[in-house]
């Protein structure tokens, strides 16, 4: 299939990463499926990273049944926004499960956790899944706190963040806020395949 | 039940002691019997139920007034009991009350008997101490017509083993209590405040007695009206009947009598 | 009787800030972080606590974790329920990592069932004389000095006051628990129960008084999602942060604390 563009994507994810402290990736939906493949891919390509995947777009039980291998890594957890609010009850070891994506303090305190008990030796990185869907549930207004809350904590303890927007769910707020917390920003096109 | 017919063959009745009401009953209670008398609050049920007290061997169990007081309630109606036994469980409530009293009163005394150490493991443990048992006024009630063998029991009234006990467990009592009547060819008052002990259970109760007598109030513009309603005579339908009644210095006066067929 | 009153509290007040003054200024840690940082180290040691909120918002947790978090240190503590039984206090206990069964078998931490204290004495449960409420207090504070607890727990002071018919009788009972406290060589946490949604910090109103602080735990509504939030409302003794916090409950960390994000809530 198209494996030139995953390997391009995973590049461009790579070279971001390893470079930047937070990245912010803005792009339109119809390339969403790649990202995530390219994303996922790379994450577990990577045995010297530690990874939080903060899941709001979609259910954890929906991305390993796509993604398997992800349940089986050992260096990701997961934070599940989603599934609580929309009655789904499972339970997983590997995923930490948020009754509500309104919760965001509870989200930047479980995050924290998360990290506080991963070993120096491992690069720390969240990924958020994504700012936009956060707008969703909750006022730009306290979306713009939480992220500039996040940043502030996850810099204090060299902790890299990735995060996610969905251009055609994008405002200005959101814009704004990617701009001014990110060091660097990918930009995808359609025109880029 | 057989017991009831057997009874029904020898006809015999005992009179209420209230000339008005054997007519309205057309001869008094049947030996056997037991009747729920049923009053709403201010129709005087108290000034019955010791009327009831003055003809034939008598045992009033009382519950709220001790038996000095029925005494001169009955004495202040010029009223000469035949032959009237108390079982006083008013007395025996509030001594017992007052007994609880004066143990917490000497809770510093209590306190010096336990070791702190002894204190602290009991608080610890979880354990509740079993609840110290209380007089059981129930049983007390039950027996007392067992030691003397009256004609008449009075049981004046039902509220207070409701206020204490579950319904489930005054109603085996009564039910115990009906038996024991019918063994002894006795009649059986039992009194009751209406509407306050809900409606499931008055049904309850009807149901079990044989005859039910209910003493209304009805307030009609300025004066208050009071009936006595025979509601219910097992194996009498044509017993059933209605009377309006007035209270003066002689006791409970049945004015118009009308029968309900 | 306005003089007598007036006379007893200023007693009272005058009698806590001696006693705050030769205690030691090594503060008494909660050993739940955020709230140390918030509370400049801990909470003041030998200071009287009301931890307010309504039922469910977390006092009986983090009393516990307080007291547990004490004995880790070396800090023996004691705490009286008196509403809910033993057996269903260490039911709720045993789901959160920060209790270990080892600390009341060691003795470290003591949890004991006022109720059944007062029903040994003979004492109505439902009912206390004025007698009956001295006799108690009395108990309380000899089995605290017996056990030597450095931290103690009234879990709660609503429940107690219930027990007593009159407000003169509560007024009493609470300023004479005032004064036994401050006289005791420990740092005390009274919960006090309140109806949802109600800025006040006790039930009778006057429970605060003869307390050197006021944490109030409430909640935020977002978006119709509840958000559990803890504020220290005042410290004796401390220059603390008054800012609202957002609060977790889980059972691998007890209750966590982050600052509430407030943007149009
Ligand atoms: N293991 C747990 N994980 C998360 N929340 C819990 C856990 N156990 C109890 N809770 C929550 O904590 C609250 C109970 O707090 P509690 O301290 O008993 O409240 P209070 O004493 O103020 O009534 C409940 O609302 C319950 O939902
Ligand atoms: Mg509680």
């Amino acid at each position: 299939m198209s494996n030139t563009l995953i390997d391009g994507l995973k590049e461009r994810v790579s070279q971001a990463i390893t470079i930047n402290t937070s990245v912010g990736v803005i792009l339109p939906s119809s390339n969403y499926s790649d990202m995530m493949q390219a994303l996922f891919e790379y994450m577990s390509s990577r045995n010297d990273h530690f990874w939080v995947y903060l899941a709001i777009s979609k259910p954890y039980e929906n991305i390993v049944k796509q993604f398997e291998y992800a349940s089986q890594m050992t260096n990701i957890r997961f934070i599940d926004c989603v599934s609580r609010a929309a009655g789904i009850t499972n339970k997983d070891p590997n995923c930490i499960y948020i009754e509500s994506p309104s919760y965001l303090e509870k989200i930047i305190i479980e995050i924290m956790n998360i990290f506080k008990e991963v070993g120096d030796q491992l690069q720390k990185t969240l990924i958020i899944d994504s700012l936009t869907s956060l707008s969703i549930y909750n006022d730009n207004a306290l979306v713009t706190e939480f992220f500039t809350h996040l940043i502030n904590r996850t810099r204090l303890k060299d902790i890299h963040t990735f995060s996610l927007a969905i251009e055609e769910e994008m405002d200005d707020y959101i814009n704004k806020i990617m701009y001014l917390r990110s060091n660097k920003i990918i930009k995808l096109r359609e025109s880029f395949i | 039940m057989d017991l009831v017919k057997v009874q029904l063959t020898n006809s015999e009745f005992l009179s209420t002691g209230i000339e008005k009401l054997d007519n309205l009953l057309e001869g008094g209670i049947l030996k056997g019997f037991t009747t729920l008398i049923l009053g709403s609050p201010g129709s005087s049920i108290e000034i019955l139920s010791k009327q009831l007290a003055v003809k034939g061997k008598v045992l009033y169990v009382t519950t709220d007034e001790t038996e000095q007081e029925v005494m001169d309630a009955i004495t202040r109606f010029g009223w000469k009991p035949e032959h009237i036994e108390f079982t006083d469980i008013a007395t025996k409530y509030s001594k017992s009350v007052l007994s609880r009293e004066k143990k917490r009163v000497s809770i510093y005394e209590q306190r010096s008997k336990l070791k702190l150490k002894e204190l602290i493991e009991i608080g610890s443990s979880g354990v509740m101490p079993a609840v110290k048992a209380q007089e059981d006024f129930l049983a007390i009630f039950s027996n007392s017509a067992k030691t003397t063998s009256p004609e008449k029991i009075i049981l004046n009234s039902l509220d207070f083993f409701l206020s204490m006990y579950s319904q489930e467990e005054v109603l085996r009592t009564l039910h115990a209590a009906k038996v024991a009547n019918i063994e002894r060819a006795g009649v059986l008052f039992i009194i009751m405040t209406k509407g306050i002990h809900g409606e499931v259970f008055e049904r309850k109760m009807e149901g079990m007695a044989d005859c039910v007598l209910e003493l209304n109030v009805i307030q009609k513009g300025s004066t208050f009206e009071r009936f006595l309603a025979v509601k219910k005579m097992r194996n009498y339908a044509k017993k059933i009947g209605i009377a309006r009644y007035a209270i003066d210095s002689d006791g409970f006066v049945l004015e118009m009598i009308e029968r309900i067929m | 009787m306005t003089n007598s009153e007036s006379y007893v509290y200023n007693q009272n007040r005058i009698g806590l800030n001696e006693n705050e003054n030769a205690k030691s200024s090594c503060p008494c840690i909660t050993g739940i972080d955020e709230l140390d940082q918030k509370l400049g180290g801990g909470l003041p040691s030998g200071n009287t606590v009301l931890l307010v909120g309504s039922s469910g918002s977390g006092k009986t947790t983090l009393s516990m974790q307080f007291l547990t978090n004490g004995a880790k240190i070396g800090e023996r503590g004691v705490f009286f329920t008196i509403t809910e039984p033993l057996f269903k206090l260490t039911k709720n206990l045993e789901k959160f990592d920060f209790y270990d069964k080892k600390m009341i078998e060691s003795g470290m931490v003591n949890l004991i069932d006022l109720r059944i204290i007062s029903e040994r004495l003979g004492l109505d449960a439902e009912k206390y004389t004025v007698e009956d409420a001295s006799a108690l207090l009395e108990i309380l504070k000899d089995i605290a000095d017996e056990l030597d607890v450095k931290r103690l727990i009234i879990d709660s002071i609503t429940a107690l006051c219930y027990r007593l018919q009159t407000k003169e009788m509560i007024r009493d009972f609470i300023f004479k628990l005032g004064s036994s406290l401050a006289s005791m060589n420990c740092t005390t946490i009274l919960t006090s129960e309140v109806p949802p949604n109600e800025v006040k910090y006790s039930q009778y109103g006057i429970e605060e008084f003869i307390a050197d602080g006021i944490i109030f735990l409430g909640d935020v509504d977002r978006k119709g999602d509840l958000i559990r939030t803890l504020q220290v409302i005042k410290m004796r003794g401390t220059n603390h942060s008054r800012t609202k916090s957002a609060m977790s409950i889980s059972s691998k960390n007890g209750i966590e604390l982050t600052p509430l994000l407030k943007s149009r809530v």
